[in-house]
């Protein structure tokens, strides 16, 4: 039970999709779900899957929004390549950030992640022709979808923009899924749980959390783009620290345990904040008490939540997850 | 050049105060191992504590005292009772409880206190400022520098010249080795979280008359403490000295000479020294 | 603020029905909808607060407009761009038009594309030039004064009243707004043949300023001229006061955020120093003192700049609705431009060609705690007047 099958991991994402715009008036709220889903999930590739705790995946985030949006509005690219360079210009940041990040392990990696999103984030302030500095950039258009002058897809209404969303964030998952799976997922699982037995083995661990960063970066990337395109601004907040916080406890709240998991913690995250918003000015002590409370008694997040219930439900033993991380990781 | 004599001397001041917000952060991590991001919400709630007190009509100096001692009082609990039961999982989570910590606790104040900032006035003996020819300087700010120095030394006497103090040291180093003595490990660290908090606590009440005091302080308390720690060696408290004053000099003299860049330089130069001296200018891993 | 009052406010905010179809009681579908676009929480979390409470005092006191009811949402923005948009375009989705807020610039500034995109109108207090300048369009208004007028009516009338100021040294944050108050404040220097001693650019997270005083020291001006703003502002001044920078030299805060702040720094700290403001609890003008008698009935405050700022705004899209006779954006907006009418700081009007407000700024000069005749008594308005750029300077093609 508590292993999921790819199969059925991908047929939970495609429902989501399908049960969004049922459930949700707004098309862009829905749309921001899922462009923090695909965030989350990048980050959980990291974190959940190579035990590494990334504070600079906004650097990634906004590197891809200033992309799209540079690209969008300086030369007025198609639609498919702009979020393409953003896929490729989050890749090689997260490898350049990745590859100085990871010299260094457990906290001290972390700092290294923090060290680099602030850099990115006074470069940003810094370069205001290229970035448009703290007004951010502005007017970024939204053109229909296009091939040779024939338009394929309108993407003006905010369900339009969703689809186009949908669809990405339900291909961009069936990959995850693909390389989680594979023989290179399982390696990263292994350099989670015991760094030094994987490189005894003979793995080259460097390379191997090269090129998750440089997937999760990816990912972000794409995820970026999408929503300096959706909002029509690719923003300086974007490349900010509190962005990297906020994926980062989406991701555990949500659950580290499976990519799934991702979808319900960006879920619920921004279905919640803005529902509370509106009610409490104060809804961030709401959620601090939230990730304390996930920290003590909720590791796997709402996935690991939900689990306990069913199985308190069918009244079985917990199965045994191998891709939990193991708590054995006691210090001091 | 009269002018960077004086941006040195007004680094030294404010390298002093960011020497004493970085200490606690510093010797946490060297025994806890893991980054108190509450740590400039301790800070928060030391500058507002001592705001309410003075309120309330207790006089600074008093409030100098008091209020550290209570805030570290409730770090000692926070930490029996809220981060004990994290030591065992995953280390991420002991970074997110602190996450979720400073959220509460910066939420908290503005319930309280509100959103908008207010004022700490300067006790009046350190009111007005000190003339030396050309040299203007607040005599609060000397008074900082000064204050900071003798705590400074009394703290670096309980680490060094203490049993206490050694305790910790050779818990950094193996809390195996310090529990197989049979010293009560656990008792420490909620000591050395409280000492580390009660310190961020003694910056705010210090920064408060400069500062004012308002609900986001600790954000970039937090921020600056982090890369002093990082420049300077974590785990270290000489290294928390000389990574406050490095920045806080580096800092005056740059609203100087390249004023748009003083920001970014302190960046650049906390991710130089996590290249290349990875463990800071004088830590020890 | 009066704890049981402000629930009572809260009463009328409609719950927004992102989630399936919730409902309230004024949640009508034939309800005229407001949007209040503003930072709840986040660092500006006190403007936000505050703009809200305009907004609802505005709501309520009219009521209905055109036989509808009116409804109205708060939106936190957080002070982010993005969010804000995101807001917007949600509520639009939802039928709603007409929005008034929008604290920071770049957040207005994204804010007034979108509604601009989704056919509504849209009123800011925010101070980025470039909102009724070169990224104006038609669905976008300002209601304050931006940086020309600011420093016109602040600096000059400063220089007549202190004639032996005649160096000068400014503090400026490091970005577009800061370099527009820079600019104009360069250009009276030089024609009035003053000396700019200095300038100390910075970042907009600064809060030790201590370096760019002890540079500003060396210089020797007599008069500092900052131009931050927000909680910067504060600390600037409050650190310039303890360098005993008082004592010798005036001081000028351009951009003041009025009552807020001087609550935040205290009559100390504010005595003898200038500030300029967009508005003043102690203007002399018929709507404002409505403003203030409403404000001590139902909430026993003075209004500050927040809340006066929402409340006029709103106020404004109320009585262009029912001038206009129609609820249609567009039918709004042709009544918005060129609209004269009695404003918070004397005879307003809305200049059609850039849907900029014209009205006054207002210099304001701190008073010792002996002379306050009340709690909020911090300053007395030592000149008033109203600034603005020749629309063909503006860079506004509407």
């Amino acid at each position: 039970m508590a292993r999921l099958g790819t199969h059925f991991q991908l047929l939970l994402v495609i429902a989501v999709a399908l049960i969004l715009p049922l459930v949700i008036r707004s098309g862009s709220l829905a749309t921001e779900v899922l462009i923090y889903a695909i965030a989350v999930a990048g980050c959980n590739l990291l974190l959940g899957f190579t035990g590494l705790l990334s504070f600079g995946q906004g650097i990634f985030f906004g590197l891809g929004s200033y992309t799209a949006g540079i690209l969008l509005t300086r030369l007025a690219l198609p639609l498919p390549l702009a979020l393409l360079a953003a896929v490729v210009v989050g890749a090689l940041a997260a490898t350049l950030v990745g590859w100085f990040a990871i010299r260094q392990r457990g906290t001290y990696f972390v700092m290294l992640t923090l060290a680099f999103a602030q850099m990115f984030y006074f470069l940003a302030y810094s370069l205001p022709t290229l970035t448009g500095g703290d007004n951010g950039l502005l007017d970024v258009p939204r053109p229909p979808i296009a091939v040779g002058g024939l338009e394929l897809m309108a993407l003006k209404t905010p369900w339009q923009f969703y689809t186009l969303v949908a669809v990405c964030f339900v291909i961009v998952f069936w990959l995850l899924l693909r390389v989680t799976r594979s023989v290179f997922g399982r390696t990263l699982l292994a350099i989670r749980d015991n760094e030094e037995r994987a490189a005894a083995v003979g793995y080259n661990v460097r390379l191997f959390k090269l090129a998750a960063f440089a997937i999760s970066g990816a990912v972000t990337g794409l995820a970026g783009a999408f929503l300096a395109i959706m909002t029509g601004i690719a923003p300086l907040s974007s490349i900010e620290y509190h962005t990297s916080e906020m994926i980062l406890v989406m991701t555990v709240i949500g659950g580290t345990g499976n990519l799934f998991a991702s979808v319900l913690g960006a879920a619920f995250y921004v279905l919640f904040s803005d529902w509370l918003s509106t009610l409490w000015p104060r809804w961030l002590l709401l959620l601090g008490m939230l990730l304390i409370a996930v920290s003590l008694f909720m590791q796997r997040g709402l996935w690991g939540l939900g689990e306990r219930l069913w199985l308190a439900v069918r009244r079985k033993p917990p199965a045994d997850d191998i891709d939990a991380p193991s708590a054995t990781e006691s210090r001091p | 050049m009269n002018v960077y004599l004086l941006q040195v001397v007004n680094g030294i001041g404010i390298g002093m105060l960011y020497f004493l917000l970085a200490v606690g952060l510093s010797i946490i991590f060297g025994l806890l191992r893991f980054v108190n991001f509450a740590h400039g919400a301790f800070y928060l709630l030391g500058a507002y504590f001592c705001f309410q007190a003075m309120q309330w009509g207790m006089n600074f100096w008093l409030a100098l005292v008091v209020v550290p001692l209570l805030v570290a009082f409730c770090a000692w609990v926070v930490e029996k009772v809220l981060l004990r039961h994290v030591y065992a999982q995953a280390h991420e989570f002991h970074i997110l409880v602190t996450v979720g910590l400073a959220l509460v606790l910066q939420e908290g104040v503005i319930l309280i206190w509100g959103p908008l900032g207010d004022n700490v006035a300067t006790p009046e003996a350190l009111q007005g400022v000190v003339m030396w020819g050309n040299f203007i300087y607040p005599k609060y700010r000397l008074f900082v520098i000064g204050f900071t120095a003798v705590f400074a030394l009394a703290l670096w006497w309980v680490l060094e010249g203490t049993r206490l103090g050694s305790a910790v040291r050779a818990g950094s180093e193996s809390t195996e080795m310090v529990s197989l003595l049979g010293i009560n490990v656990f008792r420490i660290f909620s000591l050395v979280f409280a000492l580390g908090a009660g310190t961020a606590a003694l910056a705010g009440v210090l920064a408060a008359p400069i500062r004012g005091v308002e609900p986001f302080m600790g954000i970039e308390a937090l921020g600056i403490a982090f890369v002093i720690v990082v420049v300077g060696g974590m785990g270290s408290f000489a290294g928390a000295l000389v990574g406050g004053l490095l920045i806080g000099i580096v800092q005056s003299v740059m609203s100087t000479l390249w004023p748009e860049g003083a920001r970014l330089m302190i960046y650049v130069a906390m991710a130089a020294v996590l290249l290349l001296r990875p463990h800071g200018l004088l830590g020890r891993g | 603020m009066n704890r049981r009052n402000l629930l009572k406010m809260a009463a009328l905010s409609a719950v927004p029905g992102s989630l399936w179809a919730a409902r309230s009681a004024l949640a009508q579908s034939d309800a005229i909808r407001f949007g209040c676009p503003v930072p709840m929480s986040g660092a500006f979390a006190a403007n936000g607060k505050y703009a809200d409470i305009g907004m609802k005092l505005a709501i309520q006191q009219y009521g209905t407009a055109l036989g509808r009811p009116l409804a109205y949402t708060v939106l936190d923005t957080e002070g982010k761009p993005a969010t804000a948009v995101r807001k917007v375009q949600e509520q639009s989705e939802q039928g709603t038009r007409f929005f008034a807020g929008g604290i920071l610039s770049s957040e207005s500034l994204a804010m007034g594309k979108e509604v601009e995109k989704g056919g509504g109108v849209f009123i800011t207090t925010a101070g980025a030039d470039e909102i009724t300048g070169k990224d104006c369009n038609k669905a976008a208004f300002r209601w304050s004064v931006p940086t020309f007028g600011a420093i016109e009516q602040t600096v000059r009338p400063l220089i007549e009243a202190v004639p032996k100021a005649k160096r000068w040294y400014t503090i400026t944050p490091q970005y577009v707004f800061g370099d527009g108050l820079l600019s104009a404040a360069k250009n009276i220097f030089a024609e009035k043949g003053l000396e700019h001693v200095g300038n100390s650019y910075h970042s907009l997270t600064e809060k030790e300023f201590s370096g760019y005083l002890t540079n500003a020291l060396a210089a020797k001006p007599d008069a500092l001229l900052i131009l931050n703003f927000g909680s910067q502002s504060s600390d600037t001044l409050r650190q310039a006061v303890s360098f005993g920078m008082k004592q010798n030299v005036t001081i000028l805060v351009a951009w003041a955020s009025g009552l807020e702040q001087f609550e935040a720094l205290g009559a100390d700290l504010c005595a003898d120093v200038y500030f300029g403001a967009q508005y003043w609890h102690g203007i002399d003008s018929p709507l404002n003192k409505d403003l203030v008698k409403r404000c001590q009935e139902t909430l026993k405050v003075n209004p500050n700049y927040s809340l006066a700022g929402s409340y006029i705004c709103t106020k404004i899209m109320l009585d262009a609705i029912i001038k206009s006779g129609s609820a249609d954006p567009k039918a709004v907006v042709a009544a918005m431009e060129g609209m004269k009418y009695d404003g918070l700081t004397g005879a307003e009007e809305i200049r059609a060609g850039d849907h900029q407000v014209l009205k006054n700024y207002y210099l304001l000069k701190g008073k010792p705690k002996s002379k306050m005749k009340d709690k909020d008594d911090y300053a007395d308005i030592v000149s008033s007047g109203q600034s603005f750029l020749p629309l063909a300077q503006t860079g506004c093609k509407l």
